[in-house]
């Protein structure tokens, strides 16, 4: 009973203690716990005495057996840091410490171990041990360095990183005039020159992409930053980064290189070369493109759609594309397309769209190449132009060769004959007559050579002379002509040409062509009627149409049509017919751009329209 | 010598008819021989005979290039008129143009008349051999 009045006390005191507290026997057995230890560690508040220690901490018994069988003989150690599981299922970290407990008679009857929660510091230690490792790792892999200056001790250091961006030896003591020597001379030294002294006048810290010659005397690029430090007002130092930028600013400067490159190629490409966003407008247009629009810059072209650009119509057909284009993600290639600029410039261009996509695979723009074929085309146009004249020059070689072949061979085929039967003749009156058709013969012969000399004339003369030919004089002139053959018919002409109009034409072949129309239609007069002409001029696109109608016998244009102009051709029983005037008629209009029409009816009359090409 | 009722010329060329009716003269003996300036005066001649069931020709000289109507408009309306006599018709023209030949190839097989093709100038021989087998 003496005891109890001691311990009690000291239970109670011990119970109140603001540390996780706890009272241990030789046994293990826990004789005295802080409030706040069995709040801690035990879930039932009331087996708490009595317990052994190791039932509360099964994880630690092994190891501390021992450190608390030492205590018990006097010596105490600490026993260390231990995580735990608490009530509350979070993890801790506990330091514990333990002091031998006496009794009054100084035995030692148990340990008293005090533990503390060292969650906070641990954690702190680890994330400082974290951010140790990452600083170090990153100023490892990002090569950067420190440096320091103390103004002072005029002392340079450099850390590891620092010497090995330089190469110098881990041993390498720098001072600060080589260590701005190690600068290239010229514009990177300047700069850190003038760095230094903006920051110690001004304060100004600084951060520059410079270049090193480094101790093995390559060349790097560095991106060195510093900045002064100041102690009260007074400037004692510098202190500041050191990077390895080399690889970066290389693959920048090769970056950069490759893009102009391909700038100088997209530039220079004779083709027009764009690339459009989502929403049909221009991103990037290259000089070509450029000088298309018309603009001496880029930028006045990009972000503009079809509709800014080109004329309605046209901007709906490119939208219609770039649709197709960027739904179907299939490109369009080499498409003839006629495109109208807002100012009503047409280009011919051969155009190719190719889909431009994202990481996702859809297409989000597009790449245009187009090829300005104007040029090209009118130069097609103009062959196949001279194709078709070639063509019909060939023809009409063809045509000659046979009327020369056919025309001149009969002469000759009657030369021959007359001859030989000249060659056999006895009777006088006979060869008399035979040589009179010899005679005639070679008369027609004459005739037939004249005319054909004056088709050549026409097919070969190149050199054509048109003038502007006022119209109702000419024919004023060839009536005039004509006025005798013209009374002889009773025949009468109506002139409703104007006296101001004026004609394209070679001047002799527009007489010679007037006065066969004119002749034809008073020639082929029908036998019931007095021939009446009628004369007019209209215009269609290029052409001047002048159109000669009479009311004569009319011809059969199914039956001769595709004759009517042939050489040698007549359809009338014409004594006066020769079958040449239309023949050298349309070589005539023919050879100055033009062509002839002709409409007719059998016993009314016919019309011929002439036209004369006003843009030859 | 063999002797025909009729032979027909057509030709607008009258050196032409003048010769090939010498020709004949001299190498036939023939009743008659006409002769037509052009395809529409022949055609409208033989058909009036036909009609009147005159004498027709034996042999046709027919020229190709005529005003009016050419020998081949002729060959295209005469073979269409049910005349059952075989005719001998020769085409005798200047043109060497083979287009002429492809023609004259064309109605060969068209008709019962037995059509032959000759080149100008004819000759005796050529007339002679032409009346041989008419």
């Amino acid at each position: 009973m003496l005891k109890d009045p001691q311990i009690q006390p000291a239970s109670y005191l011990i119970k109140q203690l603001p540390t996780l507290t706890v009272f241990v026997d030789r046994t293990f057995k826990i004789v005295h716990a802080s409030d706040k230890w069995i709040a801690t560690f035990e879930k039932d508040s009331n087996n708490t005495l009595g317990k052994s220690i190791f039932d509360v901490f099964p994880e630690v018994s092994h190891k501390w057996k021992k450190v608390l069988q030492d205590c018990f003989c006097g010596q105490a150690k600490p026993l260390g840091v231990h995580k735990h599981i608490d009530a509350n299922q979070t993890e801790k970290w506990y330091e514990w410490s333990n002091t031998c407990w006496y009794d009054l008679n100084e035995n030692i009857i148990g340990a008293i171990i005090q533990i503390n929660d060292v969650t906070e510091s641990i954690e702190n230690e680890l994330e400082l041990e974290k951010t140790k490792n990452l600083l170090n790792q990153q100023s490892k892999s990002s090569k950067t360095g420190r440096w320091e200056y103390d103004i002072v001790s005029n002392k340079i250091s450099w850390c590891d990183i620092t010497k090995a961006v330089h190469e110098v030896p881990m041993d390498y003591v720098p001072d600060i005039d080589s260590a701005i020597k190690f600068y290239k001379e010229g514009y990177s030294r300047n700069a850190i020159s003038m760095a230094l002294y903006e920051a110690s006048e001004k304060g100004t810290p600084w951060s520059e992409k410079l270049q090193i010659t480094t101790a093995t005397g390559i060349d790097k690029w560095v991106l060195t930053t510093g900045k002064a430090i100041f102690k009260k007002g007074e400037l004692v130092g510098f202190s500041g980064t050191f990077q390895d930028i080399n690889d970066q600013i290389i693959a920048h400067l090769e970056t950069k290189k490759n893009e102009k490159l391909l700038r100088t190629l997209v530039d220079n490409l004779p083709l027009n070369v764009y690339v459009k966003d989502i929403n049909s407008r221009k991103i990037l247009a290259n000089k070509a493109e450029c000088d298309f629009f018309e603009v001496d810059n880029e930028n006045d072209l990009l972000g503009k759609n079809n509709f800014d650009l080109y004329d309605a119509e046209t901007a709906r057909t490119y939208t219609e594309q770039d649709i197709r284009v960027m739904t179907n993600l299939t490109p369009i290639l080499g498409e003839e397309l006629i495109c109208t600029k807002k100012d009503g410039t047409q280009t011919i261009f051969l155009s190719s769209k190719i889909p431009l996509f994202d990481e996702n695979g859809t297409a989000n723009g597009l790449i245009g190449i187009s090829l300005d074929i104007t040029n090209i085309k009118q130069k097609e146009k103009e062959l196949r132009n001279l194709i078709d004249v070639t063509s019909l020059q060939n023809k009409k070689l063809i045509n000659f060769a046979h009327i020369v072949s056919h025309n001149l061979r009969s002469h000759t085929a009657n030369f021959s004959m007359l001859l030989d039967f000249l060659h056999h003749e006895e009777c006088e009156d006979e060869k008399k007559k035979i040589l009179n058709m010899l005679d005639s013969a070679s008369k027609n012969l004459l005739e037939t050579i004249d005319n054909l000399n004056e088709v050549v004339a026409i097919s070969t003369n190149v050199n054509l002379e048109t003038k502007e030919v006022n119209l109702h004089e000419r024919i004023t002139a060839v009536k005039k002509n004509l006025s005798d053959f013209i009374d002889s018919n009773q025949a009468s002409i109506t002139n409703n040409i104007s006296k101001k109009e004026t004609l394209k034409a070679v001047p002799s072949y527009l007489d010679s062509i007037l006065m066969n129309f004119i002749t034809n239609g008073i020639k082929y007069k029908h036998p019931k009627r007095k021939p009446e002409l009628t004369l007019d001029l209209t215009k269609e696109g290029n052409f001047s149409i002048l159109s000669v109608q009479d009311n004569g016998l009319g011809i059969d244009l199914k039956k001769y049509g595709n004759k009517l102009f042939g050489m040698y051709k007549t359809f009338h029983n014409h004594q006066n017919a020769r079958g040449i005037g239309l023949y050298i008629t349309k070589n005539q209009v023919e050879a100055m751009g033009g062509k002839i029409e002709v409409e007719s009816e059998v016993g009314k009359g016919t019309t011929f329209k002439i036209f004369f090409n006003e843009k030859i | 010598m063999k002797k025909f009722k009729l032979i027909s010329i057509v030709d607008d060329d009258p050196i032409a008819i003048f010769g090939i009716h010498k020709m004949l003269n001299l190498t036939v003996e023939c009743e008659t021989i006409e002769s037509y300036i052009n395809g529409k005066v022949a055609l409208d001649g033989l058909n009036k005979r036909f009609k009147d069931s005159e004498v027709i020709p034996d042999v046709i000289f027919l020229d190709i290039n005529m005003p009016i109507m050419d020998g081949w408009q002729f060959l295209e309306e005469f073979i269409k008129l049910p005349i059952t006599k075989k005719i001998r018709i020769n085409i005798v023209t200047s043109s060497i143009d083979p287009y002429d030949k492809q023609k004259w190839e064309q109605y060969k097989d068209q008709t019962h008349h037995l059509i032959t093709f000759n080149n100008k100038p004819m000759k005796k021989e050529d007339i002679a051999k032409i009346t041989k087998t008419a």
